[in-house]
């Protein structure tokens, strides 16, 4: 199986942990990706609340490279598998729009191809059978909390790829990593997403709840699949007990990193350093992590 | 807030524009409030997402586009997911941001920022294709310093290796641009 892959802004700076520790999983999964040739930032937030033809055509220039390439679209990035699979799917229902945006952008894309989120692929393309045949080290005894945002849960009904209100699609490839998924009731509760610069208040109060519940819930660690989720929720938890007097503290991970984890691959692939609120303490603690080797 | 609901608002072309830009029934919300039942920003704005959709249905144009509701709309989408009638509100929130902006409506505070930021992002994407953090930082750091100052309290961020500091540069940087340029031409002429 080969996919065109998306890496999206953040996963060049902010979520690098994310960007290796998916490289590791899929590596080891016999999964080829090909990076898509010059894609650009699919506007995220920024286009599609200011101008609706922006808003396709960014996601369109990356597709259309893809699709030349042969290949799928393959993205990390919640926010950009929600605009990039929106965008092909209303370039599928429109050709006059499908027209006007290949004058706008200069190229004769057809919106032939899938998109696809790298928990989709594991989940589904590869499944959790090959996944758990990989596991060297399950990861015994840790209670997570699978945090889905509101992205990948709350596309149009018909490119929904997991339930709306309660998805468990990161939850089973926890499961067959051998940790503990949580049932708790925040999973698609959102963490301010883009608001994060312009309305700080509005995020440190959205994301500290989150927190705070999976924290209820006994969660050890918070499993994400989206870079701005990851910064939001992690980021910003000494603001929110600020506000709100009450301890938190709780490693929010990328559920590649706790995968990557499970699979033995080492240190330069989980990237565990980057992460604000240390992981290590916790993860010592359960005896998945030998600290001689990270420190 | 006072609602000025007129004769003359109700039979204003308003609801009818909105709806057909959206392609949504607007009409057919029957207040509910589902929407607002699951919607993360209730709590830090006035108008709520049930109330936007009724005042749109009222033809008060004014009030829903200079509300702080339609600009920090986080997008999350609950209020699709649990509308029983299925009424896209998000894209309703697009439509109604595109028409305050091409009716050069001054945003409230709260909002203007989120839309300085919006901008912002946008110049970096024109100008390199993708998202750098300390491009982006820059040019919404002109606009508005002291968001910047906010940033800058997060010394981790640097330390952290979170941020990459050379910009990545597309190759086809010029066909993008000939691409916003187009965009924006078709916007000047609506
Ligand atoms: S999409 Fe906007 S209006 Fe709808 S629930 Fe989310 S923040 Fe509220
Ligand atoms: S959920 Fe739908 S029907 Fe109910 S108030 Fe909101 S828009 Fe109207």
């Amino acid at each position: 199986m080969k996919y065109g892959y998306f890496p999206g802004c953040s996963l060049l700076s902010t979520a690098t942990e994310y960007a290796r520790s998916g490289e590791g999983v899929l590596n080891l999964l016999g999964i080829e990706v090909e990076e898509i040739d010059d894609w650009v930032c699919c506007g995220a937030t920024a286009a599609h609340a200011t101008n609706h033809l922006l808003a396709v055509a960014l996601p369109a220039i990356s597709c259309s490279a893809s699709e030349k390439q042969g290949l799928d679209v393959l993205t990390y990035c919640t926010a950009c598998y929600s605009r990039l699979k929106q965008s092909n799917q209303v370039l599928k229902d429109s050709p006059e729009l499908l027209q006007q945006i290949n004058e706008i952008i200069e190229e004769e894309y057809r919106a032939s191809e899938r998109v696809l989120h790298i928990a989709e692929v594991l989940a589904r393309d590869i499944g959790l059978e090959a996944i758990k045949a990989k596991v060297k080290k399950p990861l015994k005894g840790l209670k997570v909390a699978c945090y889905y945002g509101c992205l990948i849960a709350r596309l149009p009904e018909k490119l929904r790829i997991d339930s709306g209100e309660c998805p468990t699609m990161i939850d089973d490839l926890m499961r067959a990593v051998g940790a503990e998924p949580l049932d708790w009731p925040f999973k698609t509760e959102c963490c301010g997403a883009g608001l994060t610069l312009a309305r700080q208040d509005v995020v440190v109060r959205l994301s500290g709840e989150i927190i705070e519940i999976a924290k209820e819930n006994g969660a050890d660690v918070l499993a994400v699949a989206c870079p701005l989720c990851q910064a939001n929720l992690d980021m910003y938890q000494a603001n929110a007990e600020g506000k709100t007097g009450k301890q938190l503290g709780l490693p929010v991970l990328y559920f590649t990193q706790l995968m990557a984890l499970a699979m033995g691959l080492g240190p330069e692939m989980l990237k565990l350093e980057k992460v604000i609120v240390d992981p290590m303490p916790v993860l010592v603690e359960k005896g998945l992590i030998d600290r001689g080797v990270y420190l | 807030m006072r609602w000025d609901i007129t004769e003359k608002a109700l039979h204003s072309e308003f609801l009818r524009t909105v709806e057909q830009r959206s392609g949504e029934n607007v009409s057919s919300c029957y207040q509910c409030g589902k929407c607002s039942g699951g919607c993360p920003v209730v709590a830090d704005i006035e108008l709520t997402p049930n109330r936007i959709i009724r005042m749109v249905q009222l033809g008060l144009e004014g009030n829903v586009l200079r509300s702080e509701t339609v600009w920090c709309c986080a997008a999350c989408g609950t209020c699709n997911g649990r509308c029983p009638i299925g009424i896209d509100i998000v894209h309703i929130m697009d439509v109604l941001r595109e028409m305050a902006l091409e009716r050069r409506v001054v945003p409230p505070p709260g909002a203007a920022e989120v839309l300085m930021f919006y901008r912002s992002f946008l110049d970096c994407v024109k100008e390199f294709g993708r998202l750098n953090e300390i491009a982006l930082m820059g040019s919404y750091n002109i606009n508005s310093w002291h968001l910047f100052c906010n940033v800058m309290k997060a010394p981790w961020f640097i330390f952290k290796s979170k941020i990459t500091i050379a910009p990545h540069k597309i190759k086809q940087i010029d066909r993008l641009k000939r691409a916003f340029e187009r965009i924006e031409e078709l916007e000047r002429k609506k």
